[in-house]
């Protein structure tokens, strides 16, 4: 890549004006619509957690907090790999399927051959789902949401084949789901631990880097991107072998909490990790979105199943209100969408 | 940064290319050289050739047969990168800017500065030196120029070509391609835009030449000092400006041949 210096001394004397107010004026204007947008996924997490603390003396516990960031840990892991494939304009709907086949060739190979065996198992199995995806929509060209969609399907099966379509106990893996460290007090469990460092690590990547700033590109223009010389296929293709090591990351906590991977392990958990990943802030039109705005949408889905199971409202209206969120979300991405193309005609 | 260098070799020099889409001549065994200083709108109605031309020597487009020299060395062009490696800058038609990025991070797309030492090797972002190079680039620039902190969503058409422009300029090089750089531009933009460019090739010390394509011959008129006419992926004219006149010009570019 070539890095030659700018040559600042081209040009001559004459000076720019210091740039048009109203450009300045406006970059503000969309600063602070974006903060407002984070302003409200935190106030509304706030709000909610009021709620149902007076609503339920059980609520503001810290057992029961640590509950719900235990629920929220394993969406929220893959939702921060998801977060990074939206930014891109790509979208992975396989992992819910793909944390079955990774669950199940884990207890198999463990049940058989031992536990060490059977977390490289579920790596390997894990990567191999990505390996795929990557290579069909890389090379193949085919568009990302339809082969998960196919790999969603044909994993599911899959991992019914290896278990012979019946559950698999898992003994004494205990660590990623079950081990709790005392911290001041309260025991933090490990999934939770294990959720903070992938956010952070997905967070300074995203933020922080030459590649995230790539993948910011690629998914706001991809041709601008690709005139540029950035390396598409490559930086997509790192992006779903990263989705493919929180997959990998999820079963294991998932196999750990439960004790057992059943034919239905996982299933659900990419609208899950989708619908946190769109709550909060990005967009399926590439070009937007952040780990810490995902984080925060998992952390409100969370509170909210949690606080309707304290308040026993019927379970159905946990989907109901999951429904209504991303509805909401999606209708305030779209007004902001709009907002944006009227600024720019101006 | 220098460049290996043949000494009387035109800056550079195109021999029979062409580019094909099964039946269909885009480009059409084209010949011409360049040399350093000059200025050149390549004219033509639409399809005539010249985002072909172009592409294929910003490394977009792979020609099928032909041969590219910068200062008599044959170059061979399958990516963009290698192309501006050899100091080839483009600005493209469409406007290859990314919507939610500044100024800064739009001049380094693609070739953005990571930071010394570990941060380095972990790809962490040097945006200050980004920043600050950027901004010094701009602030030579004789163009009104907007908020360097400004996403680039917030431009109009004109402030927008003016970025895109002055990004191919910053990175500097030896051949400079404008591809339609006043289209979808109002009168006074597109002034300040042309503005711009003479002001910018005026004042480089280096060995540079332009090639900038347009339909609107006035624009290309004002600013260049030869021009090229392509009709039908053929090259029909080459005309030092001095030596034509506008309705001969118009005439080529239609076939209407006097």
């Amino acid at each position: 890549m070539n890095t030659r210096d700018a040559d600042p001394g081209r040009g001559n004397g004459e000076r720019g004006s210091p740039g048009a107010p109203a450009a300045g004026v406006m970059s503000k204007l969309v600063s602070r619509v974006r903060f407002t947008a984070m302003q409200a996924r935190v106030g509304v997490l706030v709000l909610l957690c009021v709620f149902f603390t007076i609503r339920s003396p059980f609520f503001f516990t810290s057992t029961n907090l640590v509950n719900v960031l235990v629920n929220g840990a394993v969406i929220g892991i893959i939702g921060s790999a998801m977060t990074l494939l939206l930014v891109a304009r790509q979208v992975d709907v396989s992992v819910g399927s793909a944390i079955g086949f990774a669950g199940a060739v884990f207890a198999v190979i463990a049940r058989d051959y031992g536990m060490a065996w059977g977390v490289v198992g579920a790596i390997a199995a894990a990567m191999a789902i990505a390996g795929i995806n990557a290579v069909a929509i890389i090379k193949f060209r085919v568009n990302s949401i339809l082969t998960t969609l196919a790999t969603l399907v044909a994993f599911r099966g899959a991992s019914k084949l290896v278990m012979d379509g019946r559950a698999v106990r898992v003994e004494g893996f205990r660590f990623l789901g079950r081990t709790r460290f005392e911290v001041g007090g309260i025991e933090i469990p490990v999934a939770v631990i294990v959720l903070l460092l992938v956010v952070a690590v997905f967070y300074v990547l995203m933020r922080l880097t030459k590649y995230g700033q790539q993948m910011y590109a690629i998914g706001a223009n991809p041709q601008a991107a690709r005139l540029a010389g950035i390396p598409l296929e490559r930086q997509v293709g790192i992006a779903f072998v990263l989705t493919g090591a929180t997959v990998a990351l999820a079963s294991m906590i998932v196999v750990s909490q439960v004790g057992a991977v059943s034919p239905t392990t996982g299933e659900r958990m990419e609208f899950l990790a989708l619908t946190g990943v769109i709550v909060g802030g990005a967009s399926l039109y590439g070009g937007r979105g952040s780990v810490i705005g995902t984080l925060v949408a998992i952390l409100i889905l969370a509170v909210l199943d949690n606080g309707l199971v304290l308040l026993q409202v019927q379970s159905f209206w946990q989907e109901v209100s999951r429904g209504v969120l991303l509805l909401g979300a999606v209708v305030f991405d779209q007004l902001g969408r709009r907002e944006a193309e009227v600024r720019m005609d101006v | 940064m220098t460049y290996v260098t043949v000494p009387d070799a035109p800056l550079l020099e195109i021999r029979g290319l062409s580019k094909h889409y099964g039946t269909i001549r885009a480009l059409d065994d084209v010949s011409f050289s360049l040399d350093r200083d000059e200025i050149v709108g390549l004219l033509g109605d639409n399809g005539a050739g010249k985002s072909t031309l172009v592409k294929c020597l910003s490394g977009a487009v792979i020609p099928t047969a032909g041969e590219v020299y910068l200062h008599g060395d044959r170059k061979v062009f399958s990516t963009p990168a290698e192309a501006r490696d050899e100091g080839i800058e483009t600005v493209y038609q469409q406007l290859a800017l990314v919507d939610i990025f500044d100024i800064p991070a739009n001049f380094y797309l693609g070739r953005e500065v990571v930071r010394d030492g570990w941060r380095g090797m972990l790809g962490i972002l040097n945006r200050r030196l980004m920043r600050k190079r950027a901004r010094a680039a701009v602030e030579a620039l004789p163009a009104r120029f907007p908020n360097l902190d400004a996403d680039i969503e917030t431009m109009s058409g004109g402030q927008r070509q003016v970025v895109a422009i002055s990004r191919a300029g910053f990175w500097g090089g030896r051949l400079l391609l404008l591809d339609e750089p006043t289209a979808a531009l109002g009168v006074k933009e597109a002034a300040a835009v042309l503005e711009m460019i003479g002001a910018m090739v005026s004042s480089t010390e280096t060995d540079m030449a332009m090639i900038v394509i347009s339909h609107n011959m006035e624009h290309v008129w004002s600013i260049c000092t030869r021009l090229l006419i392509l009709r039908q992926g053929r090259l029909v004219a080459d005309l030092p400006k001095s030596e034509t006149t506008r309705q001969e010009v118009v005439a080529h570019i239609t076939g209407a041949t006097a």
